[in-house]
């Protein structure tokens, strides 16, 4: 009863601010664009999730920083965490009400932007439109948004204060997205592993590599989607897509289990590590 | 059975001492009024007395129970009105009660525990964010009330209240001893905690200094009284001064002044002085609970951290019904002085 009490209210509380309106709409028009512009050059609308889910992996993660840094930190900073702490809630209850609370508003933005997306694609593209992939981009993302409110939302949990918590996340976000997935050509994590290698004298190899790369949940997040290009992948129609899933390794990170298994460890990880400190946290 | 147990209590944040050997007792169904100057200690023992904070060392019983163990089965039995808290501000106040009354399992009805702390019904659906400090100590104040507590905890609740909200604080927590519930009660405004609290207990740099009732603080310290007599005359030798119980007396024109050390000292001045002169009227003076704490915290009298209403060093009493204590009257009578029915 204590956790649908704190979930209750966050959900409520949350659902009347211009957050959740922002994230959603937000996402929604970006994901309308891509989906509208991709329709210029292919023929299937599944094409277009490819660069959907780069949206999704690179920008998605900012919109999520409203959503959800506040989401224990501005309770404590404010004092509201008195109100649902002096009432018989656990600690526990509390940190697990508010990442369902911010998580479902993520996943609730993914679904409309992913719907529509599909109505989308069967407006613009000529070829028929397979609802399973959508369903599948939908049940993926929805994961990986998940895990990344996890991330940001035990981060909040662990600091008192907005200003720390603003800065964990957006750290986490560079840190797990851009820097981890190699987007900056010198500041990125291959330049640090490289440099590590040589002060070692040692090597590291593309398989070792590969663990490493996709040891975020970013990352994991593109290699997890495998199944949304189900029958199309190794077939030569589309170049980036056999780009970034034709491996002629066998490591278990070719396995979009291991994708989801990853995000799923850092989300579980993340509020557990979180929690074992806000059990204890000093709350005056 | 005591509500509040504390034993060696001590609580420390590095090398700051918050909270130092505190032994505390309060008893259930009572009134404690629990008191100190800024940084005495108080917020940091009552977020102890709620599971936020851990004790550095010591034990803390709440309702029988250990608090850093059993800290929910405290709380589905607390009443909690904190202070320096904003509500959720897009939730209205009834949802705030409600959120409490599902929290307990209670079934008590929002609107009526928000009609008993005078919150518009109208006002009661509005975000909380628009709400004035005093709506939202109200609002607060039904939250605190969900589910019949055993134990309120009311950290400054007066704050932001008009006089009506006082009073009706006032009455509120009449109604909840009268249940059998035990209200402690923390604040800075020492005339409303003389109104309404049976014991007091004084914190000062994480010590307690003082735990009794109002009236033996009083008479510990010998705070006493002053009395003060129109005569038809002055008598001489007037020889008050020397009477037991007197610590000074002076004389302004036909009106003699006393400082009294005990309670009795008082009478026995109006008797000497009705025995050798016309007594026109007579005025007492008690020292007030802001007197006792200044003694009892070392702090000058002028030096403010607490506020007394108005009130100066001593505050002029008057009958309080709501804590049931006797008047301790101003009077204005004619040549003869009553007491109790005893002519002086």
């Amino acid at each position: 009863m204590s956790f649908t009490t704190v979930l209750r209210d966050d959900f409520t509380n949350t659902r009347r601010s211009y957050v959740v309106l922002g994230v959603i709409g937000a996402l929604t028009a970006f994901v309308a664009l891509i989906v509208h512009q991709v329709a210029d050059f292919h023929e299937d609308a599944f094409r277009a999730l490819v660069d959907v889910s780069f949206f999704f992996f690179l920008v998605f993660p900012l919109i999520l920083i409203p959503l959800t840094y506040l989401a224990v930190a501005g309770d404590r900073e404010r004092g509201s965490i008195k109100h649902a702490l002096g009432l018989p809630n656990t600690r526990a209850e509390y940190v697990a009400a508010k990442f369902v609370s911010r998580a479902s508003v993520a996943t609730a933005a993914v679904v409309v932007a992913t719907t529509v997306a599909f109505l989308l694609g069967l407006a613009l593209y000529t070829d028929p439109v397979d609802p399973l992939r959508f369903v599948r981009f939908a049940a993926i993302t929805a994961l990986f948004v998940a895990s990344l409110t996890a991330v940001f939302v035990a981060l909040s949990t662990v600091t008192s204060r907005r200003s720390r918590a603003m800065f964990g996340v957006i750290a986490a976000y560079f840190v797990l997205g851009p820097f981890w997935f190699g987007f900056l050509p010198i500041v990125n994590l291959q330049a640090v592993v490289d440099t590590v290698a040589d002060l070692l004298g040692t090597s590291v190899s593309e398989e070792t590599f590969g663990y490493i790369q996709f040891a975020s949940p970013t990352t994991a997040y593109l290699g997890g989607l495998e199944p949304v290009y189900e029958g199309v992948i190794g077939t030569g129609e589309y170049e980036r897509i056999d780009g970034n899933y034709v491996s002629d390794t066998d490591a278990l990170y070719t396995n979009a289990w291991y994708h989801w298994l990853v995000m799923t460890v850092w989300g579980v990880g993340a509020l557990g590590l979180a929690y074992a400190r806000f059990r204890v946290a000093e709350l005056g | 059975m005591t509500a509040i147990e504390t034993r060696a209590l001590n609580k420390r944040f590095g090398e700051v001492h918050a909270v130092s050997d505190l032994d505390l007792t309060v008893e259930s169904g009572e009134v404690f009024g629990f008191l100190g100057p800024n940084g005495a200690g108080k917020s940091t023992t009552i977020n102890i007395l709620l599971g936020f904070l851990s004790p550095s060392s010591g034990s803390v019983r709440v309702l029988g129970k250990d608090v850093t163990e059993q800290s929910r089965a405290v709380r589905q039995r607390l009443g909690l009105l904190p202070e320096g808290y904003e509500p959720y501000p897009n939730l209205t106040g009834r949802e705030h009660v409600q959120s409490a009354i599902h929290a307990k399992g209670a079934d008590d009805d929002p609107d009526r525990l928000l009609e008993r702390v005078g919150l518009d019904l109208d006002d009661a659906r509005r975000p909380a964010k628009e709400y004035s400090t005093g709506m939202q100590q109200r609002m607060t104040l039904a939250v605190s009330l969900v589910g019949d507590p055993d134990l309120l905890i009311f950290d400054e609740p007066s704050s932001g209240l008009d006089p009506d909200g006082v009073a009706l604080l006032r009455e509120i927590i009449r109604e909840e001893t009268e249940r059998g519930a035990t209200v402690f009660f923390s604040s800075h405004i020492l005339d409303e905690v003389e109104k309404v609290c049976d014991r007091v207990g004084i914190l000062n740099e994480g010590e307690l200094v003082a735990l009794d009732t109002i009236d033996n603080l009083r008479d510990q310290v010998a705070a006493g009284a002053t009395v003060s007599a129109t005569l038809d005359a002055v008598p001489d030798p007037l020889d008050v001064a020397s009477l037991d119980g007197v610590r000074t007396a002076s004389v302004d024109g036909t009106t003699v002044t006393a400082e009294c050390t005990t309670g009795p000292a008082k009478m026995s001045v109006l008797r000497h002085l009705d025995e050798r002169a016309a007594v026109e009227d007579i005025a007492t003076e008690e020292a007030s609970l802001e007197a006792l704490f200044d003694q009892y915290t070392g702090r000058p009298e002028d030096s403010g951290g607490a506020a007394s209403g108005g009130s100066g060093g001593t505050a002029e009493s008057t009958a309080s019904a709501e804590s049931g204590r006797p008047a301790e009257s101003t009077a204005s009578e004619e040549s003869t002085v009553a007491s109790g029915g005893e002519s002086a």
